[in-house]
């Protein structure tokens, strides 16, 4: 059954990938329309400068990907504006960006925060002006959650294409521990928000003496003798990283080099292909890893391969759920939208597929309902789909 | 190039009471205007103009003010200033959130909790000279973030939210988006620091801090307690950065550790020495420029941090003492050392 | 927690020491500034961050290893990590002493103090920061590994790995040729005296220009050697790393005694030590609180450091 659903997946996207490169193709021989073109601006806020650049820089390049396909389709019938606003993934650097993304009209949609903490900062002015955002990565639970303090505070503006970490959490400890038969699992946080987070939820999920101890690392930390020494003290045969790949590869390359052999599993933040180049292929073979969406490289590699042509490099942690938030929008422009209204109402009504074919439909509070999380592993240097984790 | 703080003290000391009044009210018209100026070639990419304005410049130049009483009245180098900054924001958001208090009536507690923990600090970190007091108070900065990362109390990584705006006061609301009247209230708050520090360099304070800075124990010879004083510094400038960080929470509504980083104590220090450290307008002039540069040059983006440290460095070569230096006299002192 | 602690402990203790030596080399970079110019060189975190780049560029760009090659034995791995070694210390030596022109040198003859060099400095490090950040589309970069990390030996329950062991040779072997430099030779000894008085080094005919460039030469040197064992420890580097482990090792220079080279060496050891087992004992969070109580309270004790300041003291 799982076989099936994975075959069903496959030819979806292959199907929804050769439409896009066929589209992307006929720009080069249609030439340039001249109509005039609509204009129509969008924003996206992130972190491109400071210490978070990469995760910024990453997403902002596959919004760009999107439109190029965009234009490509319309043959200059639109003229896309990508207003870029730099937060530094940082909340004090959001809370003066958003009320000037907010104030300009001509802004009909904003593709961000790229960050939960981010996003709170920005959330009072976007909902003041009713500027519809979708995220491709803030995954707090408590945006979107009414019960929450303050709660679901993202209503009406806020959406997402990612699952929350409450989804998340537990699936990755499912799938960490998934044919070992007793587990003893350590888990490792880089004490950011995203990864407390998804600790937190995951907790829950441990049964009774499967537990092996916790720890909590900066996210600066180039030495991790300490931790491995902990890992090795209480024995653990499964170790989960939840954190980014910057600082996850030298961690399970650090692990490895000690003796461990037991598995090595990490969440969507390590799911990058920048990932694969930052540790030797005998090291990072069989790491586990938990996502909504899934690598470019795996929907199908003439799409990665477009992508390198046409940005200039590899596709980033979030490039899929970033080109999905983008097409949202995308869409509800080739309707006719053209004002923040108008578009608030088409992401709400918005029901179509993702890159990876499955259905993107915004809830009540603005999560993809339904949304289910994918597993990979590391096999032979490349990040395979094994299956949702279910 | 011609010595602005001279000119600018000649025409302030040329003047009598009245045209003194005049000057001082025609100074702050114009700066109480800027947030209708928004139209004009001040105006800033991207970011919004008018929150620029709150934080970071008007923010950094209190914050300013207060390290200056520190570094450049006491001559006292603190890495750490963040750190009073922090515990005035945290102590309004716990406050805030977890009680009945407004922020009128937590600003005063923030103050207390800053200046204590300047106290905590102070009495050891004060006993030792130049730039293991920098480590030292840079450690403290650190531990501050970190504990905030840490205690579930405080939120940990995920931080505060909803912390409440002031209560209107004389018939004023204050909304999160009414960035002018917060503008307003941080220029009182400016006005009353400046207030503050000028009188006290003028007074047996000033003096001893100054004969500190020349030279600690000569001072400490001709019988000033200069621990006592050293300790006095300090505290002022927390209760200065705590005053900002109350008013900061609750302007933002939502705080997190990330806020709160050793960056931003390194660029409060870059204000006060780009600006002119030990004189006040100097300083003001220093946190206006570097609150306001890296936001105006939005339109390079990738490369704007690049183009502020360029600017950093060829200002201080350039003005060593920086933009607007202390009056001539007083600048002996720093050079002591120096090959 | 003893138990397991003991069980850990030589473990521990060899990641700590390796580490440790990392430490010491940085910490040198800012300890020798520090003796001659009583300044902090905020650059020098940059520095080395610079030189973990350049050995990155040997090791993957001009012997072409990726992550999949076969690892390097015998001569050629020798050469390539002589070659490392050398380049990385040249690219960081060479970059600090255009720091200090770029930075310090206008300044230092204006006699401007303490703090405007410090700002310029702290300029610098975000230009050099910033510009690594762009040409690295601002994401972390690996080296490739080039040597196989076996085991050489066993101590009681520790593996002893060879990483590990070059970085302690070579390290002391370094430390040893500076403290030469620094007592035996000529150089060595205008530097000692420019630190110990630099007015009466000017009227004995001591070129003040030459022996600072020579000191910022020197630090860059290990901070640069720093930056080669970092990346053949850790294999992993990126353009914000520097910030991190330059306030370690500023930390660890003030631990022993800034301005005095055998306290950096076991400031940078103590600093090494105190990190990792604090990690494992109160939990890694809260390592950067324990080592910054335990500095006020070695600095209240003995308020100059461990060693006490400058490098005049480093007779052997």
């Amino acid at each position: 059954m799982n076989e099936r659903y994975q075959m069903k997946k496959r030819v979806m996207i292959s199907v929804t990938v050769a439409a896009a490169l066929a589209a992307a193709s006929l720009v080069a021989v249609a030439p340039a329309s001249n109509a005039a073109a609509k204009t129509i601006t969008l924003a996206f806020q992130g972190p491109l400068t400071g210490e978070e650049a990469s995760v910024g820089q990453d997403e902002l390049a596959a919004m760009q990907y999107a439109i190029k396909l965009f234009n490509a389709k319309n043959k200059g019938k639109y003229k896309i504006k990508v207003v870029q606003a730099d937060d530094q993934g940082d909340p004090a650097q959001s809370a003066k960006v958003a009320p000037g993304i907010a104030s300009n009209k001509k802004i009909i949609g904003l593709v961000g925060a790229a960050y939960s903490g981010a996003t709170i900062a920005a959330l009072p002015y976007y909902k003041q002006r009713l500027l519809p955002m979708i995220s491709p990565s803030a995954t707090r639970v408590s945006i979107t959650d009414p019960s929450a303090q303050g709660g679901a505070m993202g209503v009406p503006v806020f959406h997402r294409v990612p699952p929350t970490d409450k989804v998340q959490g537990p699936s990755l400890f499912k799938l960490a521990t998934k044919g070992v038969s007793s587990p003893k699992v350590f888990v490792v946080d880089d004490q950011s928000a995203y990864g407390v987070g998804l600790v937190d939820y995951m907790k829950n999920s441990i049964p009774a003496g499967q537990s092996a101890g916790f720890d909590s690392v900066s996210d600066k930390t180039t030495d991790w003798s300490a931790t491995i020494a902990k890992i090795k003290t209480a024995a653990a045969n499964v170790v989960i990283y939840t954190g980014y790949f910057p600082q996850a590869a030298p961690f399970f390359k650090q692990l490895r080099d000690s003796g461990y052999t037991g598995i090595l599993a990490g969440g969507d933040g390590v799911l990058s292909p920048t990932f694969l180049t930052l540790a030797p292929a005998s090291v990072i073979e069989g790491v586990r890893l938990t996502a909504g969406t899934v690598p470019l490289a795996e929907i199908d590699a003439k799409l990665e391969a477009d992508f390198k042509k046409k940005m200039g490099k590899s596709s980033g942690v979030y490039a899929a759920e970033a080109i999905d938030a983008t097409n949202v929008f995308l869409s509800c422009v080739a309707k006719g939208v053209s004002t923040r209204e108008a578009m608030l109402k088409c992401v709400k009504a918005y029901s179509g597929k993702s890159l990876t074919g499955s259905t993107i439909k915004f809830d009540a509070y603005g999560d993809v309902a339904g949304g289910v999380m994918n597993g990979f592993e590391v096999k032979g240097g490349v990040i395979k789909f094994t299956g949702p984790v279910g | 190039m011609i010595n602005l703080r001279d000119k600018g003290a000649e025409i302030w000391e040329n003047q009598g009471r009245v045209g003194r009044v005049v000057l001082a009210l025609c100074g702050v018209t114009v700066v109480a205007s800027l947030p209708f100026l928004g139209g004009t070639i001040l105006n800033t990419p991207i970011a919004d103009y008018e929150s620029v304005l709150v934080y970071p410049i008007a923010m950094f130049v209190l914050m300013a003010i207060g390290l200056n009483i520190v570094i450049g009245k006491s001559g006292l180098l603190d890495l750490g200033y963040v750190a009073f900054f922090a515990i005035g924001a945290y102590t309004m958001g716990l406050l805030g959130t977890k009680t009945g208090l407004n922020t009128w009536e937590i600003l005063p507690i923030g103050i207390a909790m800053a200046m204590f923990s300047g106290i905590i600090l102070g009495i050891p970190a004060l006993k030792l000279r130049g730039d293991y007091l920098a480590i030292i108070t840079l450690g403290f900065g650190e531990i501050v973030r970190i504990v905030a990362l840490n205690l579930g109390a405080l939120g940990r990584s995920e931080g505060i939210l909803n912390i409440p705006t002031p209560p209107a006061i004389f018939g004023i609301e204050y909304t999160f988006d009414s960035h002018r009247i917060y503008y307003w209230t941080l220029l009182v708050l400016i006005l009353l620091a400046i207030w503050m520090v000028r009188r006290l360099s003028a007074r047996r304070a000033g003096r001893a801090w100054e004969s500190i800075r020349q030279d600690e124990d000569a001072a400490e010879l001709l019988g000033v307690p200069t621990f006592r004083y050293k300790i006095w510094a300090f505290v002022l400038g927390a209760s200065v950065g705590g005053a900002a960080g109350v008013f900061y929470a609750s302007k933002t509504l939502f705080i997190a550790p990330d806020n709160f980083t050793l960056q931003i104590s390194i660029l409060i220090l870059a204000c006060v020495v780009f600006g002119g450290m030990g004189n006040i307008w100097g300083v003001i002039l220093g946190a206006v420029i570097l609150g306001y540069l890296p936001d105006r040059i939005r339109f390079i983006s990738d490369a704007r941090l690049l183009v502020f440290g360029l600017v950093l460095v060829i200002m201080m070569n350039l003005r060593p003492d920086g933009l607007l230096p202390r009056k001539k006299r007083e600048k002996t002192i720093d050079k002591k050392d120096a090959t | 927690m003893i138990g397991s602690f003991l069980d850990q402990f030589w473990s521990l203790t060899f990641g700590g020491l390796s580490l440790g030596f990392i430490y010491i080399l940085i910490a040198l970079g800012y300890t020798m500034v520090y003796g001659v110019l009583r300044m902090i060189n905020f650059a020098n975190s940059e520095i080395f961050m610079v030189g973990t780049f350049a050995t990155i560029i040997i090791i993957r760009d001009v012997f072409k290893f990726t992550q999949t090659s076969e690892y390097a034995t015998g001569f050629r791995l020798w050469l390539i990590l002589a070659t490392a070694l050398i380049f990385a210390m040249m690219v960081s030596g060479t970059l600090s002493m255009i720091v200090e022109i770029v930075a310090y040198r206008r300044l230092r003859r204006m006699n401007s103090g303490v703090l405007a060099p410090l700002i310029s400095a702290i300029g610098v490090s975000m230009v050099l920061a910033e510009s690594v950040r762009i040409l690295t589309d601002s994401r972390p970069v690996a080296s490739p590994r080039a040597m196989e990390k076996r085991f050489i030996g066993q101590f009681f329950d520790a593996g002893i790995r060879i990483d590990n062991t070059i970085i302690v040779i070579s390290a002391l072997v370094l430390f040893g040729i500076l403290m030469s430099f620094v007592n035996k030779t000529r150089m060595g000894k205008a530097i000692r005296a420019v630190s110990m008085n630099p007015n009466a080094a000017r009227l004995m005919g001591i070129n003040i220009d030459g022996v600072v460039s020579a000191t910022f030469l020197v630090g860059g040197l290990m901070t640069g050697a720093a930056g080669f064992f970092y990346v053949l420890k850790y294999e992993n580097t990126a353009s914000n790393i520097g910030f991190e482990l330059g306030i370690a090792a500023f930390t660890a220079a003030i631990l022993g005694g800034i301005g005095n080279i055998k306290g950096a060496f076991f400031g940078g050891l103590a600093l090494g030590l105190l990190e990792t087992y604090a990690s494992f004992f109160l939990g890694t969070q809260w390592k950067a609180v324990t080592v910054f109580i335990v500095l006020v309270l070695v600095l209240y004790t003995r308020p100059n450091g461990l060693f006490g300041e400058a490098l005049t003291q480093t007779r052997a």
